[in-house]
């Protein structure tokens, strides 16, 4: 393979994943938290549409951005809602969002444009801008960065800015407090119904950016279910990690090499399903291996402490 | 029974169908909102389901999919683990079950036997899948949420890898298996409609499901498990193996129900994308309460509505995903216990209040 195509394979690599590290980064927080976040799928979903639909009325890319943020915000603070404040299960009030968020996304569409499945002909909406680096020049490297979506540097850096609100900020002390026990961080003075909002307002606002990416640089339109499961991608690839969002980021970018890997056989007679199956079985394991290791450690902290008893 | 535990039961009962009339009242009001014509499209959405004899076919071959996800989703729900590999799993029972039926479309096998064998391969298809994320949770401690998701999309991608290179029919316009042939086409039951003798299959399901959970020591295990597992394990149940075994189960019904569904509804093998079913299941597990006699009342409830959307998508513009909306709004007012608890321990409270007065004046 020659350097102008392995630079050309690195940036689609980037391309995809970026919507896959949004996603992350809204389940690692909720899952430092202690919670669950399937719904990052909706999130996406309604930030992509409204992103869109926001944009055309305002003419504004930018103001466009906002409204996905927004969208993806009040998409979590639903879910706050109806499990915090309406004691539903978590699992079940996802659910039941993203089944309302598939269907409800398509008819608002048609509501708004006539149009069921794509806003392309109706709706006049921009992309995002793209940043051209003046190394373009340097193999491999230049290739890759330039033309990227500002979205894509977006991610890393939201990535980074997480894990040093999580890890440093005391707001992120009491999510990880809430997290680990939330009848000790309640003893200890921390609200954790307030908690519990905030966490669901960030993890939407990232999965709201990863909807914005998706109709606003990756296309330049909403479609029916464009998302595809990118948010429960995310979910895993959180998971993977414990939660942590630097790594989260790389496991993302890992099933974005998946993804940009199989893109590249379509176009070969390969196998794709077989190829598009390889992430997914490869996080099954790599979820096993971790879950057994944390298996032995604890099973061994517990013999530990018998033998100084 | 006491009081209490039965005021709760009714109320649960009673809870269900104000959410469900909420979210209908919901529904109504936004097709009127957007028609231009609001009388006869809600007219369409309410009565057009039962119009005709074939739109009351229709509602009962929309159930038979239903039902049989439905129980799969039972039992996951029953002993809490959100196992939702029954979503792939139809997937991963309908294509295997075609594979049978093309394999033995040349052979001398007699129609009746090759059915049976498919629908067999199916339930054992789903039971595969279902066992991998129980076996996860439980011996590895895995999140079983989490595996069951990616499952599905290895489910998803293996049936389509079989589809478009052991099973596709190079002849055909668009990605399909070979025609699976007449001899294992599900006979119709009613004349004049869609109905198969699918339906008659998921109601002998649901029959021995709801034997299953009410009158088998193993479906008093389950239940046990379910509520609370510390509990079970003390008086002696063993708890891993019950909780796995029954996912199984449970899965072995989300096969079967897309092995009935290839053979009944379809001449050739083309899903090329996850059915829904899986989580649809979900759904009407919870509107049943976890109670399998409930899930062919739940089903038909979502084939209705459903049947309806699709009625008024085809006399007018407005696209029948809008029904998913209800359905959101009916879990969650179903799964919030906040939702009426006020009035609920009014009633429970006046109901107390009136026996202890009753006891002070017999005293």
């Amino acid at each position: 393979m020659s350097l102008m195509r392995i630079g050309a394979f690195l940036y689609s690599t980037l391309r995809l994943s970026t919507p896959l590290i949004f996603a992350a980064l809204s389940a690692a927080i909720c899952e430092k938290a202690g919670l669950f976040n399937m719904a990052a799928e909706s999130m996406m979903l309604w930030g992509a549409l409204i992103g869109v639909m926001v944009n055309g009325w305002t003419g504004s890319v930018w103001v466009g951005f906002l409204g996905a943020c927004l969208a993806g915000v009040v998409v979590g603070l639903l879910i706050a809602l109806a499990t915090v404040k309406g004691k539903a299960d978590l699992m079940l009030a996802q659910i039941a969002i993203n089944l309302a968020s598939t269907g409800g996304t398509i008819f608002m569409l048609f509501v708004v444009t006539g149009d069921k499945s794509t806003s392309a002909m109706t709706i006049q909406s921009d992309t995002l801008p793209k940043i051209f680096v003046p190394f373009k020049k340097v193999p491999i490297i230049g290739p890759m960065l330039n033309k990227q979506n500002i979205l894509t540097y977006g991610a890393i850096l939201a990535a980074v800015i997480l894990y040093i609100f999580i890890k440093r900020s005391k707001t992120g002390v009491h999510i990880r407090a809430v997290g680990e026990n939330p009848n000790a961080a309640e003893s200890v003075g921390i609200s954790v119904s307030k908690t519990y909002f905030l966490t669901w307002a960030i993890s939407g606002l990232l999965g709201g950016i990863g909807g914005a990416f998706m109709s606003m640089a990756y296309t330049s339109a909403f479609t029916k279910n464009m998302v595809a499961g990118r948010g429960y991608i995310g979910l895993c690839a959180s998971s993977m990690v414990g939660g942590n969002p630097i790594g989260a980021m790389f496991c993302a970018i890992v099933f974005g090499v998946a993804d940009a890997v199989a893109n590249q056989l379509q176009l070969t007679n390969a196998p794709v399903d077989i190829v598009m199956m390889l992430p997914y079985i490869v996080t099954i394991v790599v979820l096993i291996i971790i879950s057994v290791i944390k298996m032995k450690a604890h099973a061994r902290k517990i013999r530990s402490k018998a033998q100084k008893a | 029974m006491n009081k209490t535990k039965r005021i709760e039961n009714t109320f649960d009962i009673v809870r269900i169908l104000i959410a469900i009339a909420v979210a209908y009242l919901i529904a109504l009001i936004i097709l009127a909102l957007i028609s231009d014509d609001p009388l006869n499209v809600i007219g369409l959405f309410i009565a057009g389901p039962f119009s005709s004899k074939k739109h009351i076919g229709d509602i009962f071959t929309r159930m038979i999919p239903l039902i049989f996800t439905g129980l799969c989703m039972c039992f996951v729900y029953a002993i809490n683990k959100f196992n939702l590999a029954g979503e792939g799993a139809v997937n991963l029972g309908g294509c295997l079950a075609a594979c049978v039926a093309i394999a033995l479309k040349e052979t001398s096998v007699p129609g009746w036997l090759c059915i049976i064998l498919c629908i067999i391969v199916g339930a054992l298809a789903g039971m595969l899948s279902n066992a991998i994320p129980a076996i996860a949770d439980q011996v590895f401690h895995a999140d079983v949420c989490v595996i069951s998701l990616m499952l599905n999309y290895i489910l998803l991608y293996f049936t389509t890898f079989i589809l478009k290179n052991v099973i596709k029919d190079q002849g055909a316009a668009v990605t399909a298996s070979y025609k699976l042939g007449s001899k294992v086409k599900l006979p119709k039951m009613i004349p004049g409609t869609t109905i198969h003798i699918g339906l008659l299959i998921a109601i002998a399901c649901v029959v021995f499901v709801a034997i299953l959970f009410y009158k088998m020591p193993f479906g008093y295990k389950m239940r046990a498990v379910g509520i609370n597992p510390t509990f079970a394990k003390y008086i002696g149940i063993p708890v891993t193996s019950t909780i796995i075994l029954a996912q199984i189960i449970g899965g072995s019904f989300a096969g079967m129900g897309g092995a009935v569904q290839i053979l009944g509804m379809f001449p050739r093998y083309k899903w090329e994308s996850l059915t829904n079913y899986g989580f649809d299941g979900l759904m009407i597990a919870v509107l049943a309460r976890k109670n399998p006699i409930l899930v062919p009342i739940s089903a038909f409830l979502i084939a209705y509505i459903r049947n309806g959307a699709d009625l008024v998508a085809t006399k007018t513009q407005i696209p029948p995903e809008f029904v998913s909306i209800i359905q959101g709004i009916i879990i969650v007012l179903v799964a919030a216990e906040m939702f009426l608890s006020g009035w609920k321990k009014r009633l429970i409270f006046n109901a107390a209040r009136k026996d202890l007065n009753e006891k002070e004046a017999k005293a």
